[in-house]
């Protein structure tokens, strides 16, 4: 297989675009990608202070590798879930890839909160996935917000979005097909969230990390095993597979055509969050996910 | 040949393979669901192989 733009052999071939790519080609390719997901979603402007939310997996560190070759002002956040292994293994990798990059990295203990996720699981005695993502949204949130970010950017990518569309689809769960999206815009209490890599499939970030020589943390998490969402993604990749461009299709269409119809819903029948009378956190409940949660592990503040 | 499965970290032993969209077919694999490595180098589905390349396979879905 020859490169599409240079006819060089291609390294990457990727069906949903009828192309192939050579290394640099390849790069290039990823960068106008997100360049176009940041330009026609106006997902931030030259002025914005971004947050970078950090896992260590491929898919935050090729954001923010992307976010600073194209000059954007950054900082990563780094959330040590307390995991034996896998969290100083990922913070590890966290650690070199900014001291490389020279992006200014903060760190958030989940122990010092009070909320190791083990100790969490072994409380809640339920999956601990979704309360964990709870969590983390909840003080990646609120560091954004005290520490003077306008946005906060996540690695999430076309599998991860369309493997919640599909989920919420299945559910038709109307107040998250109403907010689902590349931006969600700043309202009371909340900070304008982003999802650059929004039109990159995993295997392109996958592909952009080894070439990029990005030394990613690949170590899956010890709870994750039968989330549903992996599920969800393996049909998913059966279906891109026999159709290439499903994926994209599937979510561009939604976010064209259906989005603002479950929005306008909401709107009209949803519940309006009010402040956390704890923390000042929105929330439709008489408090707060995180501040019920302290409450029940016993955290102090 | 020689087969590195990443993240498991596992060696296989595939024998006559021939190129790497039938090297995956045999690990049960689709295209988009891994990246194959030859000293390297990225490797294309149609790329043919040679019983004495040391390949890797690496399986992109994260989880968690």
């Amino acid at each position: 297989m020859k490169c599409t733009r240079c006819r060089a052999t291609a390294a990457v071939a990727l069906p949903s675009h009828n192309a192939g790519f050579c290394p640099d080609c390849f790069q290039v390719f990823f960068s106008r990608q997100v360049q176009k997901a940041i330009k026609e979603k106006d997902l931030f402007q030259p002025e914005d202070k971004i947050l970078i939310a950090l896992s260590g997996g491929k898919d935050s560190l090729s954001l923010a590798r992307e976010l600073k070759l194209l000059g954007y002002d950054t900082a990563g956040l780094y959330i040590d879930l307390a995991i034996p292994d896998s969290s100083v293994k990922a913070g590890e990798h966290v650690g070199r890839f900014c001291r490389e990059l020279g992006i200014n990295l903060h760190v958030l203990d989940l122990q010092k909160e009070g909320l190791p996720i083990p100790e969490v699981q072994k409380k809640l005695r339920r999956p601990v996935c979704s309360v964990c993502g709870q969590i983390k949204r909840y003080y990646f949130n609120r560091f954004a917000l005290d520490n003077g970010y306008s946005v906060l950017a996540t690695g999430h990518n076309l599998d991860d979005e369309v493997a919640r569309l599909f989920s919420n689809v299945m559910r038709w769960d109307t107040a998250y097909l109403g907010d689902q999206g590349p931006a969600l815009p700043a309202q009371e209490g909340f900070v304008r969230k982003v999802k650059p890599l929004y039109r990159l499939s995993e295997f392109e970030t996958a592909n952009y990390s080894f070439l990029a020589g990005i030394d990613y943390c690949y170590a899956p998490c010890p709870y994750s095993r039968g989330a549903s969402f992996t599920f969800y993604k393996s049909l998913l990749d059966e279906l891109e597979h026999q159709q290439p461009g499903r994926k994209i299709n599937f979510y561009e269409g939604f976010l064209n055509r259906a989005r603002r119809a479950f929005a306008r819903q909401e709107d009209l029948e949803g519940l309006k969050p009010e402040p956390c009378p704890v923390c000042g956190y929105p929330t439709t409940g008489e408090v707060c996910g995180v501040c019920r949660l302290r409450e029940i592990m016993g955290a102090k503040g | 040949m020689q087969i590195l499965i990443e993240p498991d970290n596992k060696m296989v032993h595939i024998e006559r393979s021939g190129n790497v969209i039938n090297l995956l077919k045999k690990l049960e694999l689709r295209p988009n669901q891994a990246i194959v490595i030859r000293e390297n180098e990225l490797l294309t589905p149609d790329r043919m192989l040679d019983e004495e390349d040391k390949i890797v396979v690496r399986k992109i879905a994260s989880r968690g």
